[in-house]
């Protein structure tokens, strides 16, 4: 069997949205990874049914607990969502860390330093300058690998580094606040935060709507299927007679511009100005998550909520249970694990799993 | 070809004219940037040997960052269990084997994803060892460094190269050592006909499946052996997200040096100088750069130079596709 | 027998997995359901994006407000912050159980804690390195004047530099403490020179921001390049960078090395071999003495100058030469009674 037969099945496997399997094997994962985290937590000398508890309760328990986790999985939708936009494309953006800070300090500027603009304009103006930035450092590694044919891999590797210094250098420098000795910037004004819709954060429904929206490109459009099939035989796209070159770069300036604008939204829903530290790992989570989701644009959002709740209620849970908070690294990496691994599968459907294969390899 | 030889000559004796020039003018601080460039630029370039070893067998290691994490994590907590630093260095040498081992039995056996295979490796071994880690440890001893008799006092090369820990001149030799394995010897040709054509050299009677074990779990030994350098010989301690991207950097390191372990040294050896310069031009207060620019100048570099003059970087054809015997 | 092998792996690591295991549950003397009652005395701590082991301020932040609270018969607990857009949520957890006092770690918290002293005006908050600006009568900076250590340790390594030269391998500028310690080791080492009419070479190497403070390889390689150069004593100061080249120092015959925060001989112990002081604040004790203030009610707001000090020399006594011992002590006075001042704006 041949890669690109497990990729049509695996792409076919997704066109039965309710095939229980493409359930059942998530939700088993998730149990089995918490039970291996319980047996972890009670040898440390914690309940980890008191840990559980305060988990769910924290996270999901109360209004504010539900708003704070929808806040946490938003960043995580929009990251996951870049790296699933290129993962359908054939390429594995690895640097969706170093979009969505570009996103994040871009548009912490515009919220702070243009002013006298209403709301209506403002914000929607930071977010696009947000996403434009991201887009732009996507298009980088896009071009780079269109023209020059350099792995995104590398590339993006690279550019992650770069971003990370340029935007320590700015925050230090140039864009600092005024006065302060931290490396930060100032705050964003009143007109460039993105409001709370009854408590629960804005940014987590237009993070909602454009998953959604890739979605239905993807399964409906002419310029989805187009980037699929680059991203499934480049060899058969450019018999086919499409322009690969244009797939690459419109993959990486669309995922780009979607991690920026999750920094975007984090800086100006959440953080209300830009701070290094903020920022730290929220792209990284972006490829466990896509990875979750199998590569779904709608398969991510569950993953999402999941890894934002465990994130929300963590601090709950030393508090409660006395485990420390790095459990959930432990949780994400045995999902994870068994969601890829075969075991699970091969289990559930009795042998008749196939192999998953979502990204190709260095390939050309 | 040859053209090719020539130019890579006329670059060495331009590198080694820069370096007597400021020998000239300053050996103390040359000799101490050299050195220093060795100490930052070995766990990189073991890092991209775990990664020659896989790839030129056809499987993508993505998970590099992870193995040396955990085995680094692994070598400083059992050194300072048992109070043996060699029990901490067979102990990251043996973590590093089941790291690669289980990357081995993702891509080989179970077929999945090579990338996702390791970066499961990476998000595992994150997950552990911050979760594991506890403080108020401390090992037995620290690490010797082996002045080698006589050979130290060649001036210049004598403190640069014969004067480290054990592991960075394990490290060294090994790197030649891994350039003369793989194409001098019978091991080696078969490894890189497995990374180009896995079909013929199945027919040829190489097991391309248990080469890739082999290899695999192999290369996850040396990539202990780099965590333990960090942790046991570089620093003496472990922290969480202790090996902070080097592994990555690895990666880049091994396509700048073209698949070749030679080459991957002098990239790694590039990176180290550029660090340990950038710390000179600190310690001399001569220019204020930001230092974040200094910083970001390796990986500007990388990228420039892939994209305009290396031009011509090829993997290995085979890698990143699991292979299945009976497939005709 | 590779699904045999398998087996066996995942065995081995469960057992691994049970062998370093890290025990965290807090410390109870009292119960927390008691909290907010009139004879419970509750006392949390939230930390900076560090851990209460980290042999470093969070640690010594810890240890201080335990043991005020076992004093007081009261109950401490802990939260260790991942994420720093959660210093205010983890602070809410502990109002929320009405503790009585919640300490906050870092000078990166400062604005969350003036926040919440607001929201929560019947709770005494205690800020440790956070300058505090606000009029809030319930908040309490806990600051120290870190240059004066730092100039102490500078003055101690200009007279035992035999080479002339000192170098110092620092976290962070931006992190206004660190920059003190910095400045002040610098101006100590002028200090000496002028008293021995000598020329020492002094270099200070920050790390970027980025990262500043978990980064010991970095420092390890950096302090080798200076003790490649001559550099015959280090300051090593930032967390785990710092950290990171003490251990380097330690390895190099007859050089010598200066620890930060607390008495680094019992913390880092593989700095043994070099350690000949280290330029200390007494944070456990400013901790601990701010918290009983809060519970016999005499807590003020504005800010707390906590001591500072340098460590004994402790089995390196031997290098320091008894004239040399003496003059430290003496100039330690002075500085401390501010005859003699730093030079560094606070």
């Amino acid at each position: 069997m041949s890669v690109n037969t497990e990729k049509k099945s695996a792409v076919l496997k997704e066109r039965r949205t309710f095939d229980v399997g493409s359930w059942l094997i998530p939700f088993v994962a998730v149990l089995v990874a918490m039970f291996i985290a319980a047996v972890l937590m009670y040898l440390q000398g914690a309940s980890p049914l008191t840990a559980y508890t305060s988990l769910l309760k924290s996270a999901f328990g109360s209004a504010p607990g539900i708003g704070k986790t929808l806040g946490k999985a938003t960043p995580l939708v929009l990251s996951g969502l870049a790296v699933t936009i290129g993962l359908r494309a054939g390429l594995f953006n690895i640097g969706a860390q170093g979009q969505l800070i570009s996103g994040a300090l871009a548009s912490a500027w515009a919220g702070y330093a243009i002013h006298g603009l209403p709301m209506a304009i403002h914000l929607p103006l930071a977010l696009l300058i947000g996403a434009f930035f991201g887009s732009l450092t996507g298009l980088i590694a896009g071009a780079l690998k269109a023209y020059r044919g350099i792995h995104e891999v590398i590339s993006t590797i690279m550019l992650n580094s770069i971003v990370i210094s340029l935007v320590d250098y700015l925050a230090s420098g140039p864009f600092k606040e005024h006065g302060q000795p931290l490396t930060r910037t100032a705050p964003v004004l009143k007109s460039a935060l993105v409001p709370k819709f009854f408590g629960l954060p804005l940014g987590f429904f237009i993070a909602l709507a454009l998953s959604y929206a890739v979605w239905w490109v993807f399964r409906r459009t002419t310029s989805g299927f187009r980037l699929e099939t680059v991203g499934r035989n480049k060899n058969a796209a450019w018999y086919a007679g499409i322009n690969v070159k244009r797939s690459i770069l419109i993959a990486m300036a669309v995922g780009g511009a979607v991690a920026g604008l999750g920094g975007a939204v984090e800086t100006l829903g959440i953080t209300g100005r830009f701070e290094p530290a903020f920022n730290a790992g929220l792209g990284f989570d972006g490829i466990t998550i896509a990875l979750l989701g199998r590569a779904n644009p709608l398969g991510i959002i569950p993953g999402a909520i999941l890894i934002g709740g465990m994130r929300a209620g963590a601090a709950s849970m030393q508090f409660d249970a006395g485990v420390a908070p790095e459990i959930v690294d432990l949780l994400m990496a045995l999902i994870l694990f068994f969601v890829s691994a075969p075991l699970l599968t091969r289990w559930l459907r009795r042998g008749k799993g196939a192999a998953s294969s979502v990204t190709g390899g260095w390939g050309s | 070809m040859s053209q090719l030889k020539s130019k890579r000559n006329y670059l060495l004796i331009a590198v080694a004219a820069v370096f007597a020039y400021f020998y000239h003018k300053d050996g103390a601080v040359t000799t101490s940037v050299v050195s220093t460039a060795i100490s930052f630029g070995l766990p990189l370039a073991l890092a991209a040997m775990v990664g020659i070893m896989c790839e030129r067998t056809g499987i993508v290691n993505i998970g590099i960052e992870g193995t040396m994490l955990i085995s680094a994590f692994a070598a400083f907590f059992v050194a300072s269990t048992v109070k043996s630093i060699i029990i901490g260095l067979i102990a990251a040498i043996v973590v590093g084997m089941l790291a690669g081992f289980l990357l081995a039995l993702m891509a080989v056996s179970w077929r999945m994803d090579q990338i996702i295979a390791g970066t499961i490796i990476n998000i595992l071994a994150t997950g552990l060892t911050s979760f594991l880690f506890k403080q108020g440890h401390t090992l037995p001893s620290a690490m010797p460094e082996i002045d080698i008799p006589v050979l130290q006092n060649i001036p210049f090369f004598g403190p640069v190269l014969f004067m480290h820990g054990p592991i960075t001149y394990f490290g060294l030799i090994f790197i030649v050592f891994l350039w003369v394995a793989l194409f001098h010897t019978v091991w080696g040709l078969r490894t890189r006909a497995v990374g180009e054509h896995p079909g013929s050299a199945d027919t040829a009677g190489v097991s391309v499946l248990r080469l890739r074990y082999l290899n695999v779990t192999l290369a996850g030994a040396v990539g202990g052996i780099a965590g333990a350098f960090l942790s046991l010989e570089l620093v003496g301690s472990f922290e969480r997200g202790f090996t902070a991207g080097k592994g990555f950097t690895a990666l880049a390191l091994m396509i700048f040096g073209r698949w070749n372990p030679l080459g991957a040294l002098a990239a790694a050896m590039f990176f180290g100088i550029a660090q340990a310069v950038t710390n000179q031009l600190m310690i001399d207060q001569v220019v204020n750069i930001p230092q974040q620019f200094v910083n970001m100048l390796p990986y500007v570099m990388t990228i420039l130079v892939l994209a305009f003059a290396a031009g011509k970087v090829r993997p290995p054809a085979a890698e990143g596709q699991p292979y299945e015997k009976e497939q005709a | 027998m590779i699904k045999r092998v398998t087996a066996g792996v995942v065995t081995v690591a469960l057992a691994a997995l049970g062998f370093a295991l890290p025990v965290n549950a807090a410390v109870r003397t009292v119960s927390e359901a008691s909290c907010g009652t009139a004879s419970a005395f509750c006392v949390g701590l939230v930390t900076d994006t560090g851990k209460v082991d980290d042999k470093s301020f969070n640690q010594s932040a810890w240890e201080g407000a335990k043991a005020a609270a076992a004093t007081a018969g009261g109950f401490s607990k802990y939260i260790e912050t991942i994420d720093p857009k959660d210093y205010a949520s983890n602070i809410d957890l502990f109002a929320a159980k009405k503790y009585n006092v919640i300490v906050t770690v870092g000078f990166l918290m400062a604005d969350a804690t003036a926040a919440a002293a607001v929201k929560y005006p019947t709770i005494k908050f205690i800020g440790v390195d956070q300058f505090n600006g606000s009029t809030a009568g319930n908040y309490s900076g806990l600051i120290f004047p870190e240059d004066k250590a730092g100039f102490l340790a500078g003055y101690l390594a200009g007279y035992l530099t035999k080479t002339k030269k000192v170098g110092a391998v620092l976290g962070t500028d931006v992190v206004p403490p660190v920059k003190r310690y910095g400045e002040g080791f610098k101006n100590g080492i002028a200090y000496a020179a002028k008293e021995q009419n000598k020329k020492i070479k002094t270099t200070i190497v920050y790390h970027a921001p980025d990262n500043a403070f978990n980064d010991p390889a970095w420092g390890a390689t950096t302090a080798g390049q200076l003790l490649g150069q001559g550099y015959d004593v280090i300051f090593g100061a930032g967390g785990k960078t710092g950290n990171g080249a003490l251990g380097k120092v330690a390895k190099k015959k007859g050089a010598l090395c200066i620890g930060v925060d607390t008495d680094q001989w019992l913390t880092v112990p593989e700095a043994q071999p070099c350690l000949v002081t280290s330029a200390m604040k007494l944070l456990a004790n400013g901790v601990s003495s701010l918290v009983a203030q809060a519970k016999a009610g005499s807590m003020k707001g504005g800010n707390f100058m906590g001591a500072i000090g340098i460590a004994p020399f402790h089995a390196l006594s031997k290098v320091v030469p008894a004239a040399v011992a003496k003059k430290v002590k003496a100039l330690t006075a002075k500085v401390l009674s501010g005859t003699v001042k730093t030079g560094v704006k606070a």
